[in-house]
């Protein structure tokens, strides 16, 4: 046996998604939290790029492609929020931004 | 046997500076441990047939979006040492309750499934992950998701400019 069974690769995407998700529900800076949401995509891309694989086909590929493209828009967003916050001179917990207000 | 030292020591490295992404508490060290996550991650993406994935992920993951974090914790400088974790202190061990059953809850799904193939050797691959497959799938099959994706960056980039622009009017145009 050489190669390494699909089940590996989910273990270790499931693991990688867990590890983001507490980190999403542990932290309250903003910055901190954004980066556990980047593990959670990355977790998502390897079962997409696994299953790829499984089944011989390129989809799971251009999916995992077009899943880092909306990533590098959602961190332009979410670290666009965050300096603007910050030059309200607002502290930076989710938990305190609670209010809308244009 | 190669291919399951390289999946160990990748998968192993992935995991551990995840767990540095979580725990550090100086920011700027949690983004340099997701450095190492990404480049692991795309160790693990070359593995699985993948190459034009893995050369995407190091030069948008580490090397654009993560240079973004790095610039805007530079900028930010090291201040935010109030609320980096939930002041809550009996709040702190949910976040891990909740991802291990969580993680608990796909394993056993994992462990009960009957997928053809999920536990064997994989089969070997043609040509699915080079540049010329991505671009036929692209283009035969994915032309409206891409061209949307082009449409998704551009309301970003102008979503960031009015953001920062607001920001400027409050502290007086400076």
């Amino acid at each position: 046996m050489s190669g390494v069974p699909l089940l590996y690769y989910l273990l270790l995407s499931m693991g990688l998604f867990g590890l983001g998700l507490a980190g999403v529900i542990r932290r309250r800076n903003p910055l901190l939290m954004l980066l556990a949401v980047e593990l959670m995509l990355n977790s998502a891309n390897i079962a997409l790029v696994g299953f790829a694989r499984h089944w011989n086909n390129t989809d799971g590929q251009v999916f995992a492609l077009v899943v880092m493209a909306v990533a590098a828009a959602e961190v332009v967003i979410g670290l666009g929020l965050v300096v603007a916050v910050f030059r309200q001179r607002l502290a930076l917990n989710v938990d305190e931004m609670s209010s809308l207000k244009g | 046997m190669a291919e399951q030292i390289v999946f160990s020591i990748a998968a192993a490295a992935a995991l551990v500076s995840g767990l540095f992404v979580v725990l550090v508490d100086n920011a700027f060290k949690a983004t340099v441990a997701l450095i190492t996550t990404l480049v692991s991650v795309a160790v693990i993406f070359l593995l699985l047939a993948a190459p034009f994935v893995a050369v995407i992920q190091v030069i948008v993951y580490a090397g654009a979006i993560v240079v973004l974090f790095l610039f805007v914790i530079a900028y930010l400088g090291d201040r935010p040492a109030v609320g980096m974790d939930d002041p809550r202190p009996n709040y702190q061990p949910l976040a891990w309750v909740f991802a291990t059953a969580l993680v608990g809850l796909g394993g056993l799904m994992l462990a009960e499934s009957n997928l053809p193939g999920l536990r064997e050797e994989p089969r070997p691959v043609g040509d699915i992950g080079g540049p010329e497959a991505i671009g036929r799938a692209f283009i035969d099959d994915y032309i409206v998701p891409f061209e949307a994706t082009s449409g998704v960056l551009l309301i970003a980039a102008i979503a960031a400019v009015l953001l920062a622009k607001r920001a400027v009017n409050f502290e007086g145009g400076r």
